[in-house]
């Protein structure tokens, strides 16, 4: 009758576009940088009047104040406007880079900047999104540490000068030195703790990013099955025994917060300071390690390889890695995020701005051996295992 | 005379086509390309040939079936409730002022998300119920029914429900019960035979729309809803923090079943009310 | 029937019960220190006003309240006449359009945004405001008709009768008799049909993802920072709750 005649009709349409399926890849794939002899002047000659879209995540005051107060001016006086576009994930905008590939649009793309690393990164770097070569032209490129693994590759992907870096992450932990004293010194002294209180431990949920490192500490601390073991262990010990999770860090911050939990865990070096100044955590929260070091990672800018303002985009990734601006990220009183520049490159002077970024009881001064991020490609296996052994276990 | 009055019939049937034709022509457009879209998205993988992977790793996975059980669930429940509900506080209004009108659709303006943000700062445990009343006797956050997230869909779907009721309960009925009720109508015989027929269109219009909005929506799971199992949403949501260009092929997948899960209920919703009316 | 005490202090309760709730909002958005057990907010502060409007949030207002101008417009155009046909029963097989109209309300928005994002690319529409127009329009139109159809019918019909047989011009007609009949219903429609619009955040995302939209600028900060996102929270319902009073003041039209 009537909804047969319709669904033959929406048969139709649906069947219409795999047939003229074939043309969307119209045209190479990731675009290549200028030609090696093309100097950054030349580039920043290009860049004047661009506007330079940087999607990155918006929910973090701190750090869009300072790309609105520091990196935004600087990069005006460079003729560049830079304006931040808000994203809940960086999946969000890799989604859309990704649907400018299947509609064919190779050129004048809406995405010109990214900030973004691991899965994302690897999985557009496989589709062929993003722009080649550039990121070591660079002029502020030669105060990196090109040794450093954590800067050649992204969870064991390499860069190939497809991203720059910018920021430097380090796992801490969080635990309210009135309350808990000493906290745990790793993964088994945390699970005797959540023995000895049951109730009072918890993490957040896989595929959150904060979870999904959680697990994977355990298992470099224990190994793949081991640590399946231990986190179905750890389980019915866990807050509400376990049966749900957080489902972000941002949640079980409250959870801290509000006393319900007795640990609190980030990638980010200085959460602790920025959630006492939030007024959120008491004053006597402190960090802490599990294990021998925190998972250390460094996360990037990229650009599409069809980003329609390409040289805006490269004036503004070298800005963020300039000693300058890296002083002003590592400030405490602002971001206070470690830097990714190798401070023995750096002139004297510049080197010394970046002294007192970790001082303060909020962040840690060492940070131990620092733990490997695994490859890219094995974090959605464990998130998928995580599920299945251990949330419907 | 059969033929004039036949070929007019036929005219005017034509004038009501092109008068609703732009409505429906500019939907039928941007809609039907927008399941196109999707159908591609889940069919065909960047940069590769048309596979069926998206849906057999649907098909597969023991969490979708989870999840569908458990977006029905949700689903029928807040349906219901907020129906039943809304029936009730629509009866109790229709007299009332505007402003007390005006408070009751208080909720309708506020995006789900944000109902759910009140909802946790209210509902959690520390949160401001468990404060003033010293401990809930429920978990309504995070528990594995889902009744916290009932709970605020019924919470923020009544009060739409009773706007659109009290849209059909106007003067015209007020005026029809008046008529009724001189005739010895009782209160009761007054609600099943005048008032009913009046909202029951609306009711089951309403209840389709509160229906299909609840199966596909996140921002309330993703905000109070258990860890497991996720909506259908929130499972499509899932499937692109994982293996982004695979999984935009499932999620794609994911929320066109939604779609026609939707559409099959709104049918089978019509069909029974149809039925329940004598036609 | 006779109004009854019982009735009226009924109403208030529910008014109250279902309006109360959202005061925590309001008191999260001033609070810059608000943990358990206290009852109320142990440091009252701006930092949610200060840091809500320091961003992107003002651009993001106005840009999100002209789509949803423009859209809510251009369905109550669209959808006027089919309203008017579907209301008044003239389609001989009106189940059709009835599930045309239902479908796109019964699809996840981020569903239909996706869907849309490349055929949008191709025509340039993507980051426009005629682009969003349109992705937002798929969702506002059904629910426009669908109310609307609502006030047609044999009363409205009978009346536009009645002036025409007193000799009023059509579009006297439709300003003096029509228009003041369905008011109330054409208030509620636009009301609605606003709301979706400006509530609107998957569709905004993946059709507008470069233009600032209210919804898609709060949502990163309604898990990591309460207080901004309950600011931001006021922010948006500021026109809604406008447009709701300005819909009451329609509804009490005379007729």
């Amino acid at each position: 009758m009537y909804p047969g005649r319709l669904l033959l009709l929406a048969l139709i349409m649906l069947a219409l576009p795999l047939a003229a399926c074939g043309d969307d890849d119209a045209g190479s794939g990731a675009g290549t940088a200028d030609a090696p002899g093309s100097s950054f002047p030349e580039v920043e000659r290009e860049a004047r009047g661009q506007t330079v879209r940087w999607w990155m995540f918006g929910g973090d005051d701190r750090i869009n104040a300072y790309v609105k107060d520091v990196v935004a001016p600087a990069a005006k006086k460079k003729g560049v406007t830079l304006r931040q576009v808000p994203i809940t994930d960086t999946a969000d905008a890799v989604q859309r880079v990704v649907a400018e590939k299947r509609a064919g649009k190779t050129s004048g793309g809406g995405v010109d900047l990214i900030w973004i690393n691991g899965e994302n990164f690897a999985a557009g770097k496989k589709a062929g999104l993003w722009l080649e070569g550039w990121a070591l032209d660079l002029p502020s490129a030669k105060f990196i540490d090109l040794e450093d693994p954590t800067i050649t590759t992204d969870f064991k992907v390499g860069v190939e000068g497809q991203e720059s870096p910018w920021s430097r992450a380090a796992f801490v932990y969080a635990h309210d030195s009135a309350k808990v004293k000493p906290p745990p010194k790793d993964f088994d002294e945390l699970l005797a703790y959540a023995k000895a209180n049951p109730g009072r431990v918890t993490y957040p949920a896989p595929p959150d990013f904060t979870g999904s490192a959680f697990i994977r500490q355990v298992v470099a601390a224990k190994g793949e099955d081991e640590a399946f073991a231990y986190l179905r262990q750890l389980k019915p010990l866990m807050y509400r025994k376990g049966k749900t999770f957080p489902k972000s860090e941002a949640e079980l911050n409250g959870l801290f917060a509000d006393g319900e939990v007795d640990f609190a865990m980030s990638y980010e070096f200085g959460f602790i300071r920025n959630e006492v100044r939030k007024k959120s955590f008491p004053d006597t929260a402190r960090p802490f390690l599990l294990g021998k070091g925190a998972l250390a990672n460094v996360s990037f800018v990229t650009i599409p390889a069809n980003a329609a303002h390409q040289a805006g985009a490269k004036v503004v990734a070298d800005l963020l890695l300039s000693p300058e601006l890296q002083a002003a990220k590592a400030d405490p009183k602002g971001l206070g995020s470690p830097t990714v520049l190798d401070l023995s490159k750096l002139e004297a002077d510049d080197a010394a701005a970046f002294e007192g970024s970790s001082s303060g009881p909020y962040v840690l001064k060492d940070l131990g051996e620092p733990v490997e991020e695994i490859a890219a490609d094995e974090v959605a296996p464990l998130e998928t295992r995580w599920k299945r052994e251990v949330l419907r276990g | 005379m059969e033929a004039r009055g036949a070929a007019r019939l036929r005219a005017e049937r034509r004038r009501a086509l092109l008068a609703a034709a732009p409505a429906l022509g500019v939907l039928t457009l941007l809609f039907g390309g927008a399941l196109a879209g999707a159908a591609r998205t889940s069919l065909v993988p960047l940069g590769g040939e048309p596979t069926l992977d998206a849906w057999r790793a649907l098909y597969g996975d023991p969490a979708f079936a989870d999840s569908v059980r458990f977006t029905l669930q949700v689903t029928l429940l807040s349906t219901l409730l907020s129906c039943a509900l809304a029936m009730l506080v629509a009866l109790v209004m229709r007299r009332r002022s505007v402003v007390v009108r005006a408070l009751l659709s208080m909720p309708v303006p506020v995006p789900h998300l944000l109902v759910a943000v009140a909802a946790v700062l209210w509902l959690a445990p520390g949160g401001l119920a468990d404060r003033a009343l010293g401990g809930l006797p429920l978990t309504l956050v995070r528990d594995d029914l889902g009744l916290g997230v009932v709970l605020v869909y019924v919470y923020k779907e009544t009060p739409f429900l009773v706007l659109l009721l009290l849209a059909a309960m106007g003067e015209a009925l007020a005026a029809r019960e008046e008529a009724a009720a001189v005739h010895g109508a009782s209160q009761w015989q007054r609600l099943r035979w005048v008032v009913w027929p009046a909202v029951r269109t609306p009711l089951v219009v309403g209840g389709i729309v509160v229906a299909a909005f609840v199966l596909g929506a996140f921002e309330v799971p993703l905000t109070i809803g258990p860890s497991y199992p996720p909506t259908l949403s929130e499972f499509a949501l899932q499937a692109t923090q994982g293996d982004l260009l695979a999984g935009e092929g499932v999620a794609a997948a994911t929320l066109l079943l939604t779609a026609v899960a939707s559409t099959l209920l709104a049918i089978l919703a019509v069909r029974l009310a149809k039925d329940a009316a004598g036609g | 029937m006779v109004e009854t005490r019982v009735q009226r202090v009924l109403g208030g309760l529910l008014a109250t019960a279902f309006a109360l709730p959202l005061l925590v909002l309001v008191v999260r958005a001033f609070a810059d220190r608000w943990r358990a057990p206290a009852l109320l907010p142990q440091d009252w502060g701006m930092r949610g006003i200060e840091l809500a409007f320091s961003g992107q949030a003002a651009e993001a207002f106005w840009t999100s309240l002209l789509v949803a101008v423009v859209t809510t417009a251009v369905a109550l155009v669209l959808g006027w006449p089919a309203a008017r046909v579907l209301g008044e029963r003239r389609l001989k097989r009106p189940a059709i359009a009835f599930l045309l109209l239902a479908m796109p309300l019964l699809v996840p928005p981020y569903a239909t945004g996706a869907g849309l994002t490349e055929w949008f690319l191709r025509l340039g529409l993507v980051d426009t405001v005629s682009g969003i127009v349109l992705a937002h329009l798929v969702g506002v139109l059904p629910y426009v008709v669908v109310v609307l159809l609502s006030a047609f019918g044999p009363e409205v019909t009978a009346l536009e009768e009645m002036g025409r047989a007193s000799g009023l011009a059509p579009l006297q007609r439709w300003r003096w008799v029509t228009l003041p009949a369905v008011a109330p219903t054409l208030a509620a429609a636009a009301f609605l049909g606003f709301l979706v619009s400006w509530s609107q955040y998957g569709s905004s995302l993946a059709v507008g993802g470069g233009r600032p939209m209210l919804p898609v600028v709060m949502l990163p900060f309604v898990r990591s920072d309460p207080q901004v996102a309950a600011a931001l929270a006021l922010l948006f319902l500021a026109p809604a709750i406008a447009a709701l009073a300005l819909t009451a003041r329609a509804a009490r039209s005379p007729l």
